[in-house]
């Protein structure tokens, strides 16, 4: 029998008052009025607890969205779980954060889009910066693990020392260095987000310096940006091998983007336990395991390692789910991933920030990227 | 950061705690848990922000009679230091 799983990602919400155009949520995201109730949840995180897992990270959308946030953060702990809130900090004030704290919440991560107020603003569509600055320092007032998440791109990479320099001076425990991962959103973005290999060898050594400089003081993580690697990531630690994420309406899904691929249906939360959907469905047993391996991956030394790759990504940039991810460098279709990088080297970048507003920034640059909208 | 100074309290830092069950004792942490079993566990159990570095030296100095108590000492030191970068131990 496959091991147990260890964390659960609760994407709680789809609605967020941000508009990220790096956003990995799917496009097509869950209505409204289809979200688990609270009680719903709660059953869950009871299931999880059960099951053994540590962690649950409480994300969505934007978690806060939900006014029964406290309510689950403290169910989870109930159940003996470690909460980890993955938010903009849009709808979070002291108050509130005193209550999810006294809930028994253990960790915050915020995302910081930019170090400037209108570059901020413009990536994520909405004026959200001034208050995660503000938010940033009644957190620093509390005992909570606090981290900074900041996504990069070819957008903001060129102020990455800066952006770091601002994260520093806000106190964080820690800082994650995030490349964009193209699925949803972002993948309809990736033209304009897609860093040249100048940005992102740049981008290593600066990280490398930082980690020296504030080790410590501040530990930084870095997820590399995987259309520039040798070998593909060992997307969520392997397909069912130990986390799972339950969207908004209760699906059970191996990863954030999985519904895309075709041919496989996902079971729900409201029909059957957590136990068998981990255990037994088709759905999670699908490509857990090395027996559904394509070459060169069944024979490949790196197979325990990285896990053939993500899935998602071979069906959306090479057409087929069972192939090697694109990413990898042995990938027989590795020259799509190549396309890309290449395009993207010869591409000029959007017109420097010299807007007075993110709005204004917006009007110039109206073709480059799409917002992520709401869901209904 | 420096190694602890022996008037330092060493303790778990924010957000980092105990978890699992008596068996399988595990400090959780923002991206994950560790599994601590035997001395490591027994050393990080000392650190409880009340006693000093130095106190939980002498003590486990005490317990391991046999050993180089210098060894214990420099042992120790780099767990928590090692620990201490990682933002799981504050001292």
């Amino acid at each position: 029998m496959s091991s147990n799983p260890l964390a659960l990602i609760a994407e709680i919400t789809h609605r967020c008052p941000l508009h990220c155009v790096y956003c990995s949520n799917p496009m097509q995201l869950a209505p409204t009025a289809s979200e688990l109730s609270t009680g719903e949840w709660k059953d869950v995180l009871e299931q999880c607890g059960k099951l053994g897992m540590l962690h649950a990270h409480f994300t969505g959308g934007e978690p806060l969205a939900r006014t029964d946030l406290a309510e689950l953060v403290s169910a989870a702990r109930a159940a003996g779980l470690y909460t980890n809130l993955i938010t903009s900090g849009i709808g979070l004030n002291e108050p509130r954060l005193e209550t999810l704290v006294a809930a028994g919440l253990d960790h915050i991560q915020i995302s910081f889009q930019d170090s400037h107020d209108v570059s901020a603003n413009w990536i994520a569509g909405a004026k959200a910066h001034a208050h995660k600055i503000e938010l940033a320092r009644t957190i620093g007032r509390h005992r909570i693990a606090f981290t900074v998440n900041l996504v990069v791109h070819r957008q903001n990479l060129d102020y990455l020392d800066e952006m770091i320099a601002f994260i520093e001076q806000l106190n964080p425990d820690r800082i994650e260095i995030a490349h964009t991962q193209y699925y949803g959103w972002a993948l309809a973005n990736r033209a304009a987000l897609m860093p040249t290999l100048a940005q992102v060898e740049r981008a290593v050594g600066i990280v490398a310096a930082a980690e020296k400089r504030l080790v410590g003081r501040i530990r930084i993580d870095s997820v590399v940006p995987d259309y520039y690697a040798k070998f593909p990531k060992a997307c969520m630690g392997g397909w069912g091998r130990k986390l799972l994420l339950i969207n908004p309406s209760g699906k059970v899904l191996p990863c954030h983007a999985a519904e895309v691929l075709p041919g496989l249906s996902f079971e729900n939360v409201r029909e059957n336990s957590l136990h068998w959907i981990w255990h037994e469905s088709p759905s999670f047993r699908r490509f857990r395991g090395e027996d559904w391996m394509p070459d060169p991956c069944r024979s490949c030394e790196r197979r325990s390692e990285d896990f053939g790759g993500c899935r998602c990504q071979a069906f959306l940039l090479a057409g087929d789910s069972m192939a090697t991810d694109p990413a990898c460098s042995l990938a027989p279709a590795h020259d799509l991933v190549q396309a890309v990088v290449g395009a993207a080297d010869s591409q000029v970048s959007a017109p420097a920030s010299a807007a007075g507003s993110f709005v204004q920034l917006q009007k110039l640059n109206q073709d480059l990227w799409i917002y992520r909208t709401s869901p209904e | 950061m420096p190694p602890p100074s022996d008037t330092s309290a060493p303790r778990l830092a924010a957000g980092c705690r105990w978890g699992g069950t008596e068996q399988d004792r595990v400090i959780l942490y923002p991206e994950g848990a560790i599994k601590l079993q035997g001395t490591g566990r027994q050393v990080l159990e000392c650190c409880d922000g009340t006693r000093t570095f130095g106190e939980i030296i002498q003590e486990l100095q005490k317990e391991f009679g046999k050993t180089d108590p210098e060894k214990i000492r420099a042992d120790i030191s780099i767990f928590l230091e090692q620990l201490q970068r990682r933002r799981i131990v504050d001292y």
